[in-house]
């Protein structure tokens, strides 16, 4: 047993000897190294290592939590968390962490991205690569991003476990103009097969397309989603997929188990699997983590549980916690029989989007709400890209824009960007007809 | 804290061939709680310590930082931040605006200690604060409530002589979901912020409980009586709260210099401001009752500093003056390029994050109007006293504003709630329709997001009531 598994269990101990119920210490020792850069040039290397403990402590139905950072002090610390538990409230609700021994999936963590100390050739490959698209006179930026992280897991519940985590992700956006832009992305959780000149190239395209751009109309639209947006909307999807938003009404899935919520091209998975950026081999409970149907042909299948909601629900966890909130991990919106070129010849009069931002909703429950297309927006006629536009607001209600959708491409691609492609997924080009678009006033 | 760490990080980064270099340690006291349809979810404390170096070599900038407080790890923090420097290999290399040395103290008193607070007593207000919601002659399906307080204590030092240590409490509760439903509709409370500078004196301060019944009072009368509006052009008043978002996301956002130099263009974006585009300072952007002010310094406020993270001192920001384009928001590497110097807007949310120019405060600064003169006058137009939905392009002049508590204006009178009454407009036609200003200001908190990973800063943002003459709204 390695020293810094016997440590976590030695805090698992310490709390269970006080006399805490339920004791569960992860320990992440995490070393993450990031390029920011703009202008075509790095603005600064930034460089972060993290050793931390985890602890979360429950009696008598009160939980209790904190992170350990001084591991001179690991002793106080718990004594302090269980005084905490014994004021704190009880919640009748609480549901108890997940319970047995488990056999994880060996990790597969990949070395290099641990080794790779400055990765900004990548940022260069990916410029040069929409230099080759775009022209040389372009402005670009965006961020290298990479992640080691090893985690030791003790639950006084029976799970134990390692695991090791790497993850690197490249984002660049590419400028011919002011207002004529393309963004592309590269995640992988290895080196082997990571191109950042994909995103580069991707970022390049569309911005070429994007040339003139007229302000748009409103309107009713046929949409197609490029992968990184609809990897935005697969985040709102799983973000209300969580029991515990269902369970504060922030969800449109609230009383939908077992109902139809979008047609039956629709199947939606969570898999934190091994390409992903998110992978992982159990969640924060110790529950091992596996692929979790969510929409299957239309239909929800599950909310996302860990022990606590799961119980409240009357089902067993899905491997999702988050001790508080459980959310999904990598989603994937099963391919469907269209090609991307198929797509475009289906929508006569439409739009092609290709990122966004800032989505907000007016109400969580109906789900109206709205979101700003940024970089490449296209006016598609007769499957052709007709136009440029630009100043656009999809405004319209989530369950909605589930309902209809039409097509699914073959093609998909792994996306992760900021907050607004979260948390990272599986994503394909998406249509969806009839929805509306508006412009400001 | 170890400051003899942070002192010998900083000789050691000296001892390097640069430019520049900062050190900095953050001890931080977190408390958390949620409170999810009445019941304690979680209370988690966490006692989080760090350092950073952030170093300025061959005309590029490293930063790294560890929670390991030794001087090997301080040696190696900063053998990795001189070397990520070096790697950069800029051709346009970066310059630090001049700035004098500091050595000062400071800190914010709390009246009632937050950490000498029971943690009992705590629980027992916001169990209280969620008795209140749930006592109003409405049915609330769902409410959450959240806590969040932070010591942090900073200490500061860099090559040129800086020395600066601080102490700053904060204290934040938000209601989210609050979720009212009649006669089969349902409107919500998606969020609402309550932030302060200080100690647990402000729980009492913000009457937390009055309010949030007024919110559920409110969303139970829209539901009721809300009837929707006719769109078209007509007048629209704005109430403090979206004063305040108008004056964030379309003044504050885009006068952030590196937004506008194209440092954030790949995440938050960059700004309708640049050079050689058609605004820039001097451009007019709203009419001459249009004075907004970014200020860290105001006592008590959510994004109050007195230094910044570059060890500059805090001042008032005049950002747009009488509708005119004045002052950028500044730390000292856009200020060099730009020929200026830094107006201390640099702020960094831990020690493993690098400081980057952010606002504080931003608000409307007030008329001489008062709220009857600001109505009277109205015709036909919609009053906005909250929002809900809200969002900016990421250049900050294509935005929208949806009413969460809104009343129709006839002939200068408050009639019926407006639902979600959405005014969707550009920066320039929203600013340049603002013709009267009221007295009195008032301030709601939030948390500003930038940065990647994203670094969510306290901010209050604010302003009296507002007129825009003939905007549409629909």
């Amino acid at each position: 047993m390695s020293e810094n598994m016997a440590k976590t269990e030695d805090i698992v101990k310490k709390g269970k000897a006080l006399g805490a119920d339920e004791v569960i210490a992860t320990t992440v020792f995490g070393k993450y190294r990031q390029s920011r850069f703009s202008n075509n040039q790095i603005d600064i290397g930034v460089a972060w290592d993290d050793y931390t403990t985890n602890v979360l402590l429950t009696w008598k139905k009160r939980v209790v939590a904190t992170q350990i950072k001084n591991f001179q002090k690991v002793t106080p610390t718990v004594e302090q968390l269980f005084k905490l538990a014994k004021v704190s409230k009880e919640n009748p609700m609480y549901g108890g962490l997940v319970q047995g021994k488990f056999q994880y999936t060996k990790p597969m963590a990949d070395t290099a991205i641990r080794d790779l100390e400055d990765p900004s050739e990548y940022i260069y490959e990916a410029i040069e690569a929409a230099k080759r698209k775009l022209g040389k006179n372009i402005d670009s930026g965006g961020i290298l991003f990479t992640k080691y992280e090893q985690i030791f897991l003790a639950s006084s519940e029976g799970p134990k476990g390692q695991d090791e985590r790497s993850a690197i992700e490249l984002s660049i956006r590419a400028f011919a103009q002011r207002d004529e832009s393309g963004h592309g992305v590269e995640c992988n959780s290895s080196l082997k097969g990571f191109n950042p000149a994909k995103a580069g190239e991707k970022a390049g395209e569309i911005a070429k397309l994007a040339k003139n751009p007229k302000a748009g109309k409103t309107g009713k639209y046929d949409i197609i989603f490029d992968p990184l947006f609809s990897g935005s909307l697969l985040g709102a999807y799983g973000f209300m997929g969580s029991a515990f938003f269902v369970l504060t009404k922030m969800s449109v899935f609230v009383d939908k188990i077992g109902k139809k919520v979008g047609p039956e091209i629709v199947t939606i998975r969570d898999n934190p699997g091994k390409y992903s950026v998110n992978n992982r081999v159990f969640d924060d409970e110790g529950a091992p983590v596996k692929e979790t149907v969510f929409i299957e042909k239309g239909v929800l299948k599950t909310y996302f549980h860990n022990t606590s909601t799961a119980k409240i629900f009357k089902t067993q966890t899905t491997g999702h916690a988050g001790i508080v909130q459980p959310m999904p991990w990598n989603l994937e919106m099963d391919a469907g029989n269209m090609s991307k070129d198929e797509m475009f010849k289906d929508v006569k009069k439409g739009l092609y989007l290709t990122n966004t931002w800032y989505t907000r909703f007016q109400n969580y429950a109906t789900g109206d709400f709205s979101t700003i297309p940024r970089d490449g927006v296209f006016l598609i006629e007769n499957g052709e890209i007709k136009e440029s536009w630009k100043a656009i607001r999809l405004s319209d209600n989530i369950q909605n824009l589930l309902t209809n959708i039409s097509g699914i491409s073959k093609e998909r691609q792994h996306v992760h960007w900021w907050l607004e492609a979260e948390p990272p997924s599986l994503s394909p080009y998406v249509l969806a007809k009839n929805i509306q678009i508006t412009r400001p006033e | 804290m170890e400051k003899d760490i942070v002192d010998y990080c900083l000789e050691y980064a000296r001892s390097k061939k640069i430019e520049y270099a900062e050190a900095r340690g953050v001890d931080t006291n977190v408390e958390n709680m949620v409170l999810k349809n009445g019941l304690l979810d979680a209370y988690a404390v966490t006692i989080d310590s760090g350092l950073c170096v952030r170093i300025l070599a061959d005309g590029g900038l490293g930063f790294a930082s560890s929670n390991k407080w030794t001087k090997q790890e301080a040696e190696k923090i900063v053998n990795i931040a001189y070397k990520l420097a070096k790697n950069s290999k800029r051709k346009d290399k970066i310059k630090f605006a001049e700035e004098k040395a500091v050595k000062t103290k400071w800190d914010v008193k709390q009246k009632k200690k937050i950490e000498d607070t029971p943690p009992e007593d705590k629980i027992k207000r916001l169990l209280e604060v969620d008795k209140t919601i749930m006592s109003q002659k409405a049915t609330v399906a769902a409410r959450m409530l959240t806590y969040l307080t932070m010591l942090a204590e900073k200490y500061f030092v860099n090559s040129e002589g800086s020395v600066i240590s601080s102490f700053v409490p904060k204290i934040e509760v938000m209601p989210i979901g609050v979720t009212v439903v009649e006669g089969g509709k349902m409107e919500q409370l998606t969020h609402k912020w309550y932030g302060y500078t200080g100690g647990w004196e402000a729980f009492e301060a913000w009457k937390i409980d009055e309010d949030l019944a007024r919110e559920v009072q409110v969303l139970h009368r829209l539901l009721k009586e809300g009837k929707a509006i006719k769109p078209g052009k007509m007048d629209l008043v704005c109430g403090p709260e979206v004063t305040g978002i108008a004056c964030h996301e379309s003044c504050g956002h885009p006068m952030e210099a590196d937004r506008i130099l194209g440092r954030e263009m790949s995440q938050a974006g960059r700004s309708f401001i640049y050079q050689g585009g058609p605004y820039w300072i001097g451009t007019r952007i709203g009419s001459d009752k249009v004075t907004i002010i970014d200020d860290p310094a105001i006592e008590h406020s959510y994004g109050y500093y007195l230094y910044d993270d570059e060890g500059i001192k805090a001042r008032p920001r005049y950002l747009y003056k009488n509708g005119i384009i004045n002052e950028f928001l500044h730390n000292r590497e856009t200020a060099a390029k730009l020929g200026t110097r830094s107006n201390g807007a640099s702020r960094s949310m831990n020690y493993d994050r690098e400081a980057i120019v952010r606002m504080a405060n931003t608000y409307l600064q007030p008329g001489d109007m008062n709220e009857k003169e600001i109505f009277e006058d109205v015709k036909y137009g919609v009053y906005m006293h909250s929002f809900t939905e809200w969002n900016i392009d990421d250049v900050r002049f294509n935005q929208r504003y949806v009413g969460r508590e809104a009343y129709l204006i006839e002939n200068g009178e408050l009639k019926t709630p407006v639902p979600r009454s959405t005014i969707e407009t550009t920066t320039l036609t929203f600013w340049m329709a603002v013709d009267a200003v009221s007295k009195k200001i008032g301030y709601v908190s939030a948390s500003c997001g930038k940065g990647d990973p994203m670094q969510g800063a306290p901010v209050d943002t604010g302003g009296p009531m507002m007129r825009l003459r003939g905007v549409y709204i629909k």
